[in-house]
């Protein structure tokens, strides 16, 4: 249910500010709507949306509005999810400057380890899996990888 | 050029060693992801589209469409052996598929589903053919207020079919129309929602969001689960022939949920996993035992797995007559036409032959390779299984990442595919379905230009724009299907006062 309401307030307070980002835009006239035309009207709906996900979150039906969500996890499982995001996150910020080869070797090394591997197995599998997707990426798919600081 | 000669044509384009390996790749990794729980054939799509840019259009095409079709073969597997859908159009095939395996018949079962996904894939072929041309040929008379009828209707129906609650759907809806208006404006050049970003005026891109929410969200949900490997029951090759009773009885299910699947793939939404819903149904309904549905019953096997393989095929026909995707499946063949600089719509079939009825054709061929691949390697399949979970999830997150940054080299693409990844994660655990939000990204530019070239055209009068007849019949009827069910159950419980809420 806590998950419902967040959803509403978003879509509410993502429909409001999209509006006013909007609103900056010329709008232009009914015959000749300018670019800020289309986004007003999707921030309008958005606004809408939010107003009744609102309602039924809070106020009309706030049981059933919760009655389908997963049961929520356990904490292990919690903590599985959240590594993998947080891991996701430092391979991006890592990428620019790190380089390919060595951002996907940590990336695929820690993230193997912290799901259930040994330290030996998740380090073969990292730099295995590195070398071999940068191989078929850069080499034969001619992708300028980033390449890091050598 | 008519269907029949098309068709031939279509087979010398096919027919092609560079053609035929396109389609061989993609039935196997089709029938792989299929297998996998997890992996969706839309995920594997948007992985693999960046590795179709060096190949010709109709190549891609090909290969990226075998994926589609194959994981709904690959897909039946699982839930006949594992008691685990592979994807969701399967979900369906676990109730009766599954009882099978338990009374000793997996092979029966699998070998039905295979001949019905053959059945029905080449059904629906039959239906592209004669559909996509009757339709292309009608939608060349279509202006900008027919286009926009169609976007808009496609999204009001997408939205009343995909989820459970139409607030869920509307807000992706919103979000999705909100995020393809970030970039350049289709008629000013005007950038909009960019703030200073380069990257950001050529406007989002569509594969690493379809990656995030369907790759990156799957691969969190079996993260979730760490280091676990399946068990899966052995099925030998002489085991996968069905008796002369359980032919019988496949015999007709196959053949209505060939149609009902075809039918099904037409109207925006989920078609693949809808239509296995109302073949099981049907199914259910005509059959003289129905309760003995869910016990292991062939025909709860065969008309489900025919009639998701006859919704691919149906799926087709609106985005190659019309250039509409309304599927996120369909969304990433439209993008992936289009980075090859082609525009799919009813002009394509005249003006780019050798796309389309290559295409179909190939699509012959793809299914006579799953038929002959899927019976005999049934266990080689089934042994992608035994990889342990965890290490199929890092090596997919992995793909993703290398994937969305190959697409345009940009760094921006990654944080959009994390984005999405975890949005999509949420969306599971809310059991949203996203693909609203796909569709809505896909159609919100062309509904906007095509809003707006109809209201310069009708010189700003928004009763003219509806009530050119294209336009009203097609507004009206989505409008129909969008508040008729909630209107008849409301009058249904007025007239039925025991069917009335507590107060």
């Amino acid at each position: 249910m806590l998950a419902e309401r967040v959803l509403a307030l978003a879509t509410l307070l993502g429909g409001a500010l999209f509006l006013i980002q909007a609103r900056a835009l010329p709008f232009g006239s009914a015959e000749r709507p300018g670019a800020g035309f289309f986004p007003v009207l999707i921030a309008v709906f958005a606004c809408v949306v939010g107003l009744v996900a609102t309602a039924r979150a809070f106020v009309l039906a706030p049981r059933a509005a919760g009655a389908r969500t997963d049961p929520p996890l356990a904490p292990e499982q919690r903590t599985r999810v959240i590594v993998a995001i947080v891991l996701l996150v430092i391979f991006c910020a890592l990428l620019p400057w790190a380089g390919y080869p060595i951002a996907a070797c940590a990336f695929v090394t820690l993230l193997l380890r912290r799901l259930g591997g040994s330290w030996r197995g998740a380090v073969v599998a990292g730099v295995l899996s590195a070398a071999v997707s940068h191989y078929l990426f850069a080499v034969l798919l001619d992708v300028p990888l980033p390449r890091g600081p050598w | 050029m008519g269907p029949l000669e098309g068709l031939a044509y279509g087979f010398t384009i096919a027919i092609t060693p560079t053609n035929l390996l396109a389609c061989f790749v993609g039935v196997v990794v089709g029938t792989i992801v299929g297998v996998l729980p997890g992996i969706g054939p839309v995920g594997a799509m948007a992985l693999l589209l960046p590795s179709t840019f060096a190949l010709d259009p109709a190549t891609a095409l090909i290969m990226l469409a075998g994926i589609y079709y194959g994981a709904m073969y690959g897909g039946s597997t699982t839930s006949i052996l594992v008691n685990v859908p592979g994807e969701a159009g399967s979900v369906v095939t676990l109730l009766d598929g599954y009882q099978m395996t338990r009374k000793g018949r997996a092979g029966a079962a699998l070998a039905v589903a295979a001949v019905g996904s053959f059945v029905a894939g080449t059904v629906g072929v039959v239906g592209i053919m004669f559909a996509a041309s009757w339709l292309a040929d009608v939608a060349v008379r279509f202006g900008p207020p027919e286009y926009f009828a169609i976007t808009l209707g496609g999204i009001l129906l997408l939205s009343r079919l995909s989820s459970a609650s139409l607030t869920h759907a509307f807000v992706l809806v919103a979000v999705g129309l909100a995020v393809g208006t970030i970039g350049m404006d289709p008629v000013s050049a005007l950038r909009r929602f960019t703030y200073g970003s380069v990257s950001l005026s050529q406007g989002v891109e569509l594969v690493p969001v379809i990656m995030g929410l369907y790759g990156v969200a799957e691969v969190l949900v079996l993260a979730e689960e760490g280091a676990v490997r399946a068990q899966i029951a052995s099925v030998r090759l002489r085991e996968l022939f069905p008796t002369r009773e359980e032919w019988r009885r496949s015999a007709a299910p196959i053949a209505r949920g060939s149609v009902v699947g075809f039918l099904t793939g037409l109207i925006p939404g989920p078609a693949a996993v809808l239509s296995t819903f109302i073949s099981y149904a049907l199914e259910k309904r005509v059959s003289k035992t129905p309760e003995k549905f869910g016990t292991g019953m062939i025909e709860g096997v065969a008309g489900p797995e025919s009639a998701n393989n006859g919704a691919t095929a149906g799926a087709m026909v609106p985005l190659l007559s019309l250039g509409i995707p309304f599927s996120p499946a369909t969304a990433i063949l439209l993008g992936a036409l289009v980075i090859h600089g082609l525009q799919p719509g009813p002009l394509m079939i005249s003006q780019r032959p050798e796309i389309f009825w290559g295409f179909v054709a190939s699509m012959y061929i793809g299914n006579f390779l799953l038929l002959i691949l899927n019976l005999p390697l049934v266990g080689l399949f089934v042994s992608v299984l035994r990889l342990p979970q965890h290490v199929l999830a890092t090596l997919v997150l992995l793909l993703c990442l290398v994937g969305a940054y190959s697409l345009s080299n940009s760094f921006l693409d990654l944080w959009i595919l994390v984005v999405f990844g975890v949005f999509g994660y949420a969306l599971r655990k809310l059991r949203v379905d996203p693909s609203p939000l796909v569709v809505a990204l896909v159609l919100g530019p062309m509904m906007e230009k095509t809003l707006r070239q109809s209201l310069f055209l009708t010189r700003g009068s928004v009763i003219e724009l509806v009530s050119r007849p294209l336009t009203a019949v097609i507004l009206i009827l989505s409008l129909a299907a969008l508040v008729g069910p909630p209107l008849v159950r409301l009058l249904r419980r007025r007239g039925d006062p025991a069917e009335a809420p507590a107060a």
